[in-house]
């Protein structure tokens, strides 16, 4: 309750915060005077020892104070040095006799052999393209500024995805960078149609956040729903991807994800190519896509590598493992518990042997044995990676092994839980993992109560929830449910490559919905089919 | 109503698997013996004679729900206690369908548990379905719809592998005389399940393409009594006319009694499985339609807010409606049949269709004359 009052107290003041800013929000402009201008940043700034101020002068009699500004780390070294300090240090444009309210132009247009020049004269702006890596060149008795592009600075480097492995297919994943993410599709789609926009989120952060999708392709409405739900958002910081993502999902009280995540460059492309809409958010390698539907996150970029009928077997081993990534557990404890008729005779003698001397009820075995992996799991991802070997020993010698000799689990539970574990680790999307190592839980408990029939409820409550949910308006469980017969061909099943001949109908705009041209279907060439007798000498048919 | 909107497909599927439900369960039409299929298939055509009349009804008030359209046609008192009669009968058989499972969940697999505990955590995932609405409703059932034939399929399957079909148990199949089962066919298993879709008149202003709606009805109901009267039949030849007729489910002693390969036993589970989908699509509709019929009939702005009252009703009565499980089966098939689905399912349709055909012969009697007049006798169509 108080913490009620709390939140509504704190949401007051916000409120009154907003408008004060919203009444002092007036446009500060740049004075003219230099070191009115430089007192102007080092106020602002707290004369934080990275914004480095580097005056220099131009011109002669009299001679003209130029200052350049930028963020150490943020820029480009070699171009700051050399096509900015150098440039108009050594100019000889520069050395002449010019004209003070000339200054700025002839910096423009003669002296600064940059990509990016804009000029600009509000504080607002200039700080923005200042924290962001650009230079800023004041001239002293003028009210603008000169902004040079000089973005830069360390990063990291493109590398191999560590998530979302494929044996084949492109090694590129996604950096923190979204100019170079960016970069990145483009080079994948050389098409005009691929349209991007941008916009600043986080009141203090000031995140880069653009989404991406293409042109005639993606259905309007979809693309308008995510910009207003990205403009609705109104938060001091966005850290990460899932920032926005918890931000913008359709419904909050799911254990399902109804945004997709990725760091590879071609999973996005594929998805912008079924009409769906990518969100880049600047400082993270995980681009969110959406919509996302139950069936995407079985999916893995490979499937659309490896040939149809290896992809399909693929897939339905990932639903078995889901399957049992969920029920695993559960099945076992509803067995030994209230269905012992269900085991066969000699598989029941070997478990009721072992299940002798346990003294716990099958249900708080398992859940023991689950919490035990999942600590085991949370420890062995958060530790440092010198401390691993120690992990394991503990966890397989100390938890394996020396649990089931003093009788306090039985080892057919160890079994079940290692393979359970095993299963939820081979889901593709690490995503649907975490929320099928939830809803187990559930599933363990209903087990534990009253066996099957409480699985069975359970299941009933979670394909409900499934049909229930939506990604951006399109049904979660679509194409099954509501049935779409030609998007099934892209389910559990992954039609030939030939045989893609629309884009899913719910995603993808109604009018483009063409994927390929017809007869795709390769064919021996003809003179390999059955031997007809047309066939003549020398035309390579005699082997 | 709700705002909402459901395909063809899936109002089919919503009817094929609401026709199961607890159809599976009991011995159905058992006094047919070995013709029980025979029955079962008759009543059907009655049953699509019955849809039909709901048919008519619905296309004179082709936007309307049940509830709604009582009281366009009896005016609003006398209307208004039809439909509150109407949903007190969808609540009547929500809870006989739930004291069923309930029932058999007990018997056949938890003698332990309490009957209540059962039918609330039953009835708590029906409540849970029906706040989402007839939409979410509709995509349940067509993933439940893929199970269930999978594994009725796979039932088939086992059955026919571990050879235990045996044809002469189906012969003579005219023991009754054909008389004596259409009597029999009309008399009881028309209602059960067949006369039952007269729910349906509560969700049919749901579809999106009424002028489907002929086909998708008769469809409906021909392909869920072919299920029916098959499964009927291989009970039959499976257990003979004499243990199918004593045992209380002999569906379940069908599958109890397939083995294949010393492995694949004990299919106890399974026989769970396919029932409570079955039914839990069937209490789940009686309760969505109790619902949105008693927020229709009292002006309730938000119907979700009544699932929690009318489960716990709905669960109350399931308990209270007979002290045992015979009193239950008796009470179904004595009284029920004869004073609760005649008069709901064919009399007080029937009577509303007269009246409906007269009020709109008058209504558009009296707009022809208003056109002809308007026109001079230049008749549009």
């Amino acid at each position: 309750m108080v913490s009620f009052f709390k939140q509504k107290r704190q949401m007051k003041q916000r409120d009154a915060k907003k408008e004060d800013q919203g009444q002092s929000k007036t446009v500060d402009y740049i004075e003219s005077s230099l070191s009115a201008n430089m007192e102007i940043v080092k106020q602002k700034t707290g004369d934080s020892p990275d914004i480095i101020i580097r005056t220099l002068k131009i011109s002669q009699d009299p001679e003209i104070k130029t200052t350049i500004v930028y963020v150490q780390g943020l820029i480009d070294n070699p171009s700051v040095t050399d096509f900015l300090i150098e440039s108009i240090m050594k100019n000889p444009h520069l050395s002449e006799k010019i004209l003070p309210q000339k200054a700025l132009e002839v910096i423009t247009e003669d002296v600064v052999s940059l990509g990016g020049v804009a000029t600009v004269n509000d504080w607002e702006k200039l700080f923005l393209s200042l924290l962001s890596g650009d230079s800023i060149i004041f001239v002293d008795g003028i009210n603008t500024a000169l902004v040079a592009s000089t973005k830069g600075g360390e990063r990291r480097s493109i590398q191999e995805p560590s998530t979302h492995l494929t044996v084949r297919g492109s090694r590129e994943g996604f950096t923190e960078s979204n100019v170079t993410n960016i970069a990145m599709l483009r080079r994948i789609i050389n098409s005009p149609d691929l349209w991007i926009e941008s916009m600043k989120i986080g009141t203090v952060t000031k995140t880069d956040v653009s989404i991406m999708y293409i042109n005639g392709i993606v259905k309007k409405e979809i693309v308008e729903e995510v910009k207003k739900r990205l403009k609705r958002i109104n938060i001091d910081s966005i850290l990460e991807s899932g920032y926005i993502e918890q931000l913008i999902e359709d419904q909050v009280m799911t254990p399902f994800p109804t945004l997709n995540h990725t760091e590879r460059p071609d999973m996005v492309a594929g998805n912008l190519l079924e009409g769906r809409v990518a969100i880049f958010v600047n400082g993270t390698p995980f681009v969110l896509v959406a919509p996302a539907l139950f069936v995407q996150f079985f999916q893995s970029v490979e499937d659309y590598y490896n040939r149809f009928d290896i992809a399909t077997a693929t897939r339905f081993l990932r639903i078995i493992v889901f399957i049992i990534s969920v029920v695993g557990p559960a099945l076992y404890v509803a067995a030994t518990t209230f269905h012992q008729e269900m085991i066969p005779t000699k598989l029941l003698v070997i478990v009721a042997a072992q299940r002798e001397t346990v003294p716990l009820p099958a249900v708080i075995e398992a859940l023991l044995m689950e919490i035990t992996f999942e600590i085991l799991r949370e420890a062995s991802l958060r530790m440092p990676k010198a401390v691993g070997s120690t992990m394991s020993i503990v966890g397989a010698l100390v938890i394996g092994q020396a649990a089931v000799q003093a009788g306090i689990v039985s080892p057919a539970m160890v079994i079940i839980v290692s393979i359970t574990a095993i299963a939820s680790f081979a889901t593709p999307s690490y995503s649907i993992a975490i929320s099928a190592r939830l809803v187990r839980f559930a599933f363990i408990l209903c087990a534990g109560i009253i066996g099957f029939y409480g699985m069975i409820l359970a299941f009933i409550i979670l394909i409900v929830h499934l049909c229930s949910l939506r990604s951006f308006g399109v049904p979660y469980m679509s194409p099954l449910a509501p049935l779409n017969t030609q998007g099934l061909g892209d389910t559990f099943f992954r039609r030939p490559m030939w045989a893609f001949k629309e884009r899913p109908k719910l995603i993808s705009s109604k009018n483009n919905l063409k994927r390929e041209g017809e007869n795709q279907r390769p064919l021996p060439p003809e003179s390999r089919g059955m031997k007809t007798s047309t066939e003549r000498k020398g035309d390579g048919n005699e082997s | 109503m709700e705002k909402a909107k459901i395909s063809g497909y899936q109002l089919f599927v919503l009817i094929f698997l609401f026709e199961m439900g607890s159809a599976l369960l009991v011995p159905l039409a058992g006094e047919g013996k070995q013709g029980a299929w025979l029955v079962i298939l008759i009543a059907m055509i009655g049953g699509i004679l019955l849809f039909f009349v709901y048919y008519a009804l619905f296309q004179y008030y082709p936007n309307q729900i049940l509830t709604e359209f009582v009281r366009s046609i009896l005016g609003n008192f006398l209307g208004r206690i039809v439909a509150f009669l109407y949903i007190l009968y969808f609540m009547y058989l929500a809870a006989r369908v739930l004291r069923d499972f309930g029932e058999t969940l007990l018997t056949v697999a938890y003698p332990h548990v309490p009957l209540f505990f059962a039918n609330a955590a039953f009835i708590l995932v029906v409540i849970y379905t029906v706040r989402k609405g007839i939409e979410v409703l509709a995509r349940t059932s067509e993933l439940f719809f893929v199970l269930e034939n999978v594994l009725f399929l796979t039932f088939i399957l086992l059955t026919i592998v571990s050879g235990m079909i045996h044809l002469n148990n189906l012969k003579p199949v005219l023991e009754i005389n054909g008389v004596e089962m259409v009597k029999m066919a009309f008399s009881k298993t028309i209602f059960f399940p067949f006369g039952e879709l007269i729910v349906f008149l509560m969700i049919f202003p749901y579809l999106n393409e009424p002028q489907r709606l002929k086909k998708i009805g008769v469809g409906g109901l021909a392909l869920s009594g072919i299920f029916l009267s098959f499964t009927m039949a291989v009970n039959i030849a499976v257990l003979g006319v004499d243990l199918t007729l004593r045992s209380q489910y002999p569906l379940l002693t069908l599958i109890q009694s397939i083995e294949v390969a010393g492995f694949l036993e004990r299919l106890d589970v399974y026989f769970l499985l396919k029932l409570m989908i079955g039914g839990f699509i069937k209490i789940t509709v009686f309760t969505y339609v109790a619902v949105t019929g008693t927020a229709n009939v009292f002006n309730v702005k938000q119907p979700s807010r009544l699932a929690y009252p009318v489960g716990f009703v709905i669960l109350l009565v399931s308990i209270v409606i007979a002290s045992s499980y015979s009193e239950h089966i008796q009470e179904g098939l004595s009284a029920v049949p004869v004073y609760i689905h005649l008069p709901f399912q064919v009399i007080i349709p029937l009577l509303l269709l007269i009246i409906a055909y007269f009020k709109n012969r008058k209504k558009s009697n009296k707009h022809q004359q208003h056109k002809t007049e308007l026109k001079g006798g230049v008749e549009g169509k």
